[in-house]
């Protein structure tokens, strides 16, 4: 018994001791999570705050509305249409293919399309949204509308589809929009926003930065599901401005007309005193933003005569005997010729063990800059050429305008190449020959330049200002006034008196340029012919009996009228043999066509030519 | 009826009984069951439906029901440690065969609309079993092998029947209440310490057993931000929504990340990171203190109790609310793994409320009936 009891003290000392030891155990336990809580919420708070924050706020760019393009009466060539999208959140549904299926009850969309969609949501990132269909109809968008509780990552929104009007006659003009390749990483985030589209082309790449708008946006409080709570703060986009493009639609309508007579060619006229471009056109033309699925866009870009080329500023072409003003005008200010200096021309130049042609076989003797600009001697040219130099002629050429391209409101223009020795060794790492000089002299050899660089030259030549072309701008801006060529007026008369020449004097190479339409044939034109070299055989053969792809690119540049010129313009067409015979009537047909309307606009103020109007 | 029933069942004896019930502790309860019916009105966005009125109701219900099992003679919870600890192992073996699956794991008995989790009965049986073992056992016998195989058996069992169920962290929790037990019971401390060694070496071949989602847990645990939209999600968002809570908390039914969803499982296992994050430190602070209270007024009763049963079971039930206390808030607060251990008394779920207030039911019955003369040579090994 008194075992018992010594064992039963014993037992209760001991649980005493080991529950004192277990409750003063659990005390310090639960002092540790106290402490614990202290860490996380006292200590770190500011941390986890942001944390929560970033939980519970959702920050959405918004897409501004892309600005119009406008022609120069404002008639709507580009505009929006708002559509209606779906588009799900990947990282917000637990079973893609489910709610994809679902969605199919809803909405059109095929198997291979869900399996496209599969594939696209694999490969991007999955908080960014996928596009499911972005061409909905209200209703159908209405109906989804109901659905959206239970399917949780899916949502409605609104976006914009471009819409182009007259493509026809200006799809190469403005041309397209598309979603962006590569955005780097300092490009406006708007830009990586599904559904947001990026000029590619003509216009609407020039002038993205003008029509593109601010991007917006707007704070939502959102659930764990991504469902929107409420709204916590919106900032509205900008739509884009509008920009007007200088032509004008009808206009346009009525030289394009006239420019698919011919098989390809391409066509730039400017005015005078603005540098506004009144018409530009490219043959053939297939509209860019009608083609809608790949495979038109394969058969359009590998299309026999190229249809998606603006070949009025991506056209290059050696000049030809249209460069021959450049060469003049780079001699007279050089000091190299006079006006009245005649130099004589026998069919043949020798230079350095080789003998340069003229286009007339038998020569045409005894030539001044006058004649030789009229009857488009090369021997003279080739002279000049010599005596001026290479380096002085490009640079000439530069001051016309040519070898440049300009902000005018038209994209991937090209520059075309006016040579130097420089060029040449960097180019092909070989030195440059005298010889060469002569071919650049009469605008052949390593010459390139657009029909949109030609055009300016001629509103240069004629205005004796360095007219910058300008093809589209923001509405409401006006272009600045150009400043002087800085060349001796004595010198620009002598060549207009040689372009006016040309047309109008007998001997001249384009007087098929003259106006005869009896409503304008008052108006005297002044040009140049070119006709340029694009193979060897054309040198000794007709052109009746040469393939069409060897036969010569004709060209004619002209302003008019003539003793106050308003009009500039430049024309290529390809594999036409020579300026005078083809190109010249295109660009007289172009002038009356012009000219014509001008005075329908502006009746009783066009009086006939040398009165003032 | 016998005498001795009828002289428990005169209402003078009832009125005793009831005045020696441990206050203290029912009022800790009650504060804290209190405490988890606002939580679950501001789980549910301002409402007692539906989470909320159930609580209280159950919580009632389960009152009543410890306060019965309080002046309930605790001789007859000794007679009855056995025969409770074979139904449970009974049905616990059954699971396996006749219980119904939810979520890759076969835990629960279903019968007539009424289920029940046999491990949670468990819980209970395993406190009740030991302490009847080592009331019976002399003092001087407690630490030689020999006396060690039956209670390593009892615990040993039921583990092994929990951990093929899959359930990991009932597994857990019925070692350590089963292993507290003996090491309140005076075993040596030399086993313990012998134990703790030998787990430390098995720990990597355990590992290599765990079932994928288990060993996902815990290396997600160790590295939560390795997935943090997948299985750390739930360990990072109860982290921003406790930090986020600050000091003084964000306000009744203003907790973002419990009210807009990003913390899961909040009505249930997550409830105390919604308490800290609309009440703050402040708030989680005073219900730890509360679990404090109710734990030392625990302790100080298996202090005063005369005999062992009614000590081991008085501190086994403290041990079992601990271990649900301290491994659920460790849990939410990132310092263990994720477990489904519910936070007793403020989670939602009868089954954890009945089994809360059965074990202070059970207590309660010790410390009414602290002075009662039970000679352990009275008993025999099993009856």
């Amino acid at each position: 018994m008194f075992i018992r009891e010594a064992d039963d003290q014993d037992q209760r000392r001991r649980f005493s001791r080991r529950a004192l030891l277990v409750g003063a155990g659990q005390l310090v336990a639960l002092g540790a999570l106290a402490s614990r809580l202290y860490q996380l919420q006292v200590m770190d708070q500011d941390r986890y705050a942001l944390l929560a924050d970033d939980n519970r706020i959702a920050s959405h760019s918004l897409a501004p509305e892309r600005g119009r393009i406008l022609d120069r009466n404002g008639t709507v060539l580009a505009d929006n249409i708002t559509t209606y999208r779906v588009s799900i959140v990947p990282a917000l549904v637990s079973d893609l293919r489910g709610t994809l299926a679902r969605l199919a009850r809803i909405i059109p969309l095929p198997a291979d399309e869900l399996e496209r969609l599969l594939q696209r949501a694999r490969r991007q990132p999955k908080n960014l949204p996928l596009i499911v269909n972005a061409d909905l109809s209200f209703e159908q968008v209405a109906e989804i509308g109901l659905y959206v509780p239970q399917l949780p990552g899916v949502q409605t929104d609104t976006a914009w589809r471009r819409r182009y009007f007259h493509g026809r006659e200006l799809g190469l003009v403005t041309g397209f929009v598309g979603a962006i390749e590569r955005p780097a990483l300092d490009d406006d985030p708007v830009v990586r926003l599904p559904g947001v589209r990026i000029g590619k082309s003509g216009v609407e790449r020039a002038l993205e930065a003008e029509l593109r708008g601010r991007g917006g946006q707007i704070k939502h409080e959102v659930d764990a599901r991504g469902r929107i709570v409420r709204v916590l703060d919106v900032s509205e986009p900008e739509k884009g401005g509008d920009v007007a493009i200088t032509l004008d639609v009808e206009l346009q309508g009525q030289v394009l007309a006239r420019l698919r007579k011919e098989r390809r060619a391409a066509l730039v006229a400017l005015d005078v005193g603005t540098g506004d471009v009144v018409a530009m056109g490219s043959q053939p033309a297939e509209d860019p933003a009608s083609l809608d699925t790949s495979a038109e866009w394969r058969e359009a870009q590998n299309a026999q005569d190229d249809p998606l080329l603006n070949r009025a500023i991506q056209g290059l072409y050696p000049p030809g005997s249209t460069f021959k003003m450049v060469t003049a005008l780079a001699a007279l200010d050089a000091g190299r010729v006079t006006l009245r200096e005649r130099l004589d021309c026998n069919g043949d130049y020798p230079y350095a063990d080789q003998v340069y042609r003229c286009w007339k076989r038998r020569g045409h003797g005894k030539c001044d800059l006058h004649r030789a600009l009229r009857e488009s001697c090369d021997c003279y040219f080739y002279e000049i050429a010599r005596r001026t130099g290479i380096e002085a002629i490009s640079a000439m050429g530069r001051r016309l305008g040519l070898g440049q391209t300009w902000e005018c409101g038209i994209a991937l223009q090209r520059a075309g190449i006016l040579p130097t020795p420089d060029w040449k060794r960097a180019r092909f790492g070989k030195p440059w020959h005298g010889g060469e000089t002569l071919h650049a002299g009469i605008g052949q050899g390593y010459v390139l330049s657009t029909p949109f660089q030609l055009a300016v030259m001629m509103a240069r030549l004629a205005s004796g200002r360095s007219v910058a072309p300008s093809l589209a701008r923001p509405v409401g801006t006006k272009p600045a006034e150009a400043g002087s060529l800085g060349l001796d007026p004595s010198w620009l008369d002598a060549v207009r008196r040689g372009l006016f020449a040309v047309v109008n004097e007998d001997g001249g190479t384009g007087s098929n340029a003259q106006l005869q339409d009896e409503a304008v044939d008052h108006i005297k034109v002044a040009g140049k012919t070119g006709t340029s070299q694009v193979h060897r055989a054309s040198t000794d053969r007709a052109t009746s009996e040469l393939k069409w792809e060897e036969r010569d690119h004709a060209l004619f540049v002209a302003y008019a009228p003539a003793d106050r010129p308003r009009y500039a313009i430049a024309a290529v067409i390809e594999h036409a043999g020579s300026g005078g015979s083809t190109a010249a009537p295109l660009v007289r047909d172009v002038l009356e066509i012009i000219l014509k309307r001008d005075a329908a606009a502006r009746p009783g103020r066009t009086g006939r030519a040398g009165q003032p109007t | 009826m016998s005498a001795d029933a009828q002289a428990v069942l005169q209402p003078r004896a009832l009125v005793q009984r009831l005045a020696r019930v441990p206050w203290p502790a029912v009022l800790a309860a009650i504060a804290v069951a209190a405490c988890g019916a606002v939580a679950l009105y501001s789980v549910a966005g301002g409402t007692f439906h539906p989470w909320a009125e159930r609580h209280i109701l159950r919580f009632l219900l389960a009152l009543g029901l410890a306060l019965a099992l309080a002046i309930v003679p605790v001789r007859i919870w000794l007679a009855a440690a056995y025969p409770v600890y074979a139904v449970a192992l009974g049905l616990l073996a059954l699971v396996p065969l006749a219980g119904s699956e939810a979520m890759g794991a076969r835990r629960w008995l279903t019968a007539g609309g009424f289920s029940l989790q046999p491990s949670e009965l468990m819980k209970i049986a395993i406190v009740l079993a030991l302490a009847r073992y080592y009331h019976w056992l002399p003092p001087g016998r407690r630490s030689w092998p020999q006396w060690m195989a039956v209670p390593l058996l009892m615990i040993a069992l039921p583990v092994l029947l929990t951990v093929r169920q899959p359930d990991l962290g009932t597994a857990v929790l019925l070692g350590a209440l089963g292993f507290g037990t003996m090491f309140l019971a005076g075993v040596s401390p030399l086993y313990f310490a012998a134990s703790a060694g030998g787990i430390a070496l098995a720990w990597p071949h355990l590992v290599a057993r765990l079932h994928d989602y288990q060993r996902r847990r815990i290396e997600v645990f160790l590295d939560p931000e390795q997935d943090p939209l997948g299985a750390g999600y739930h360990i990072t968002q109860s982290k921003i929504a406790l930090g986020s809570g600050g000091t003084s908390g964000k306000g009744l039914l203003q907790g973002t990340q419990a009210q807009l969803d990003f913390v899961p499982e909040k009505h249930t296992d997550f409830i105390f990171t919604m308490i800290a994050e609309e009440w703050g430190f402040a708030g989680g602070l005073g219900l730890i203190g509360l679990y404090a209270l109710l734990l030392m007024a625990l302790t100080s009763m298996s202090l005063a109790c005369r005999h062992q049963f009614g000590r081991l079971v008085i501190a086994g039930a403290g041990l079992m609310i601990f271990v649900y206390v301290f491994i659920n808030i460790a849990m939410v607060a990132g310092l263990v793994p994720v477990v489904g251990v519910p936070l007793p008394l403020v989670s939602y779920g009868g089954t954890s409320m009945f089994v809360v207030l059965i074990a202070l039911g059970f207590a309660m019955s010790a410390h009414v009936h602290r002075d009662e003369r039970m000679p352990r040579e009275d008993f025999g090994p099993l009856w």
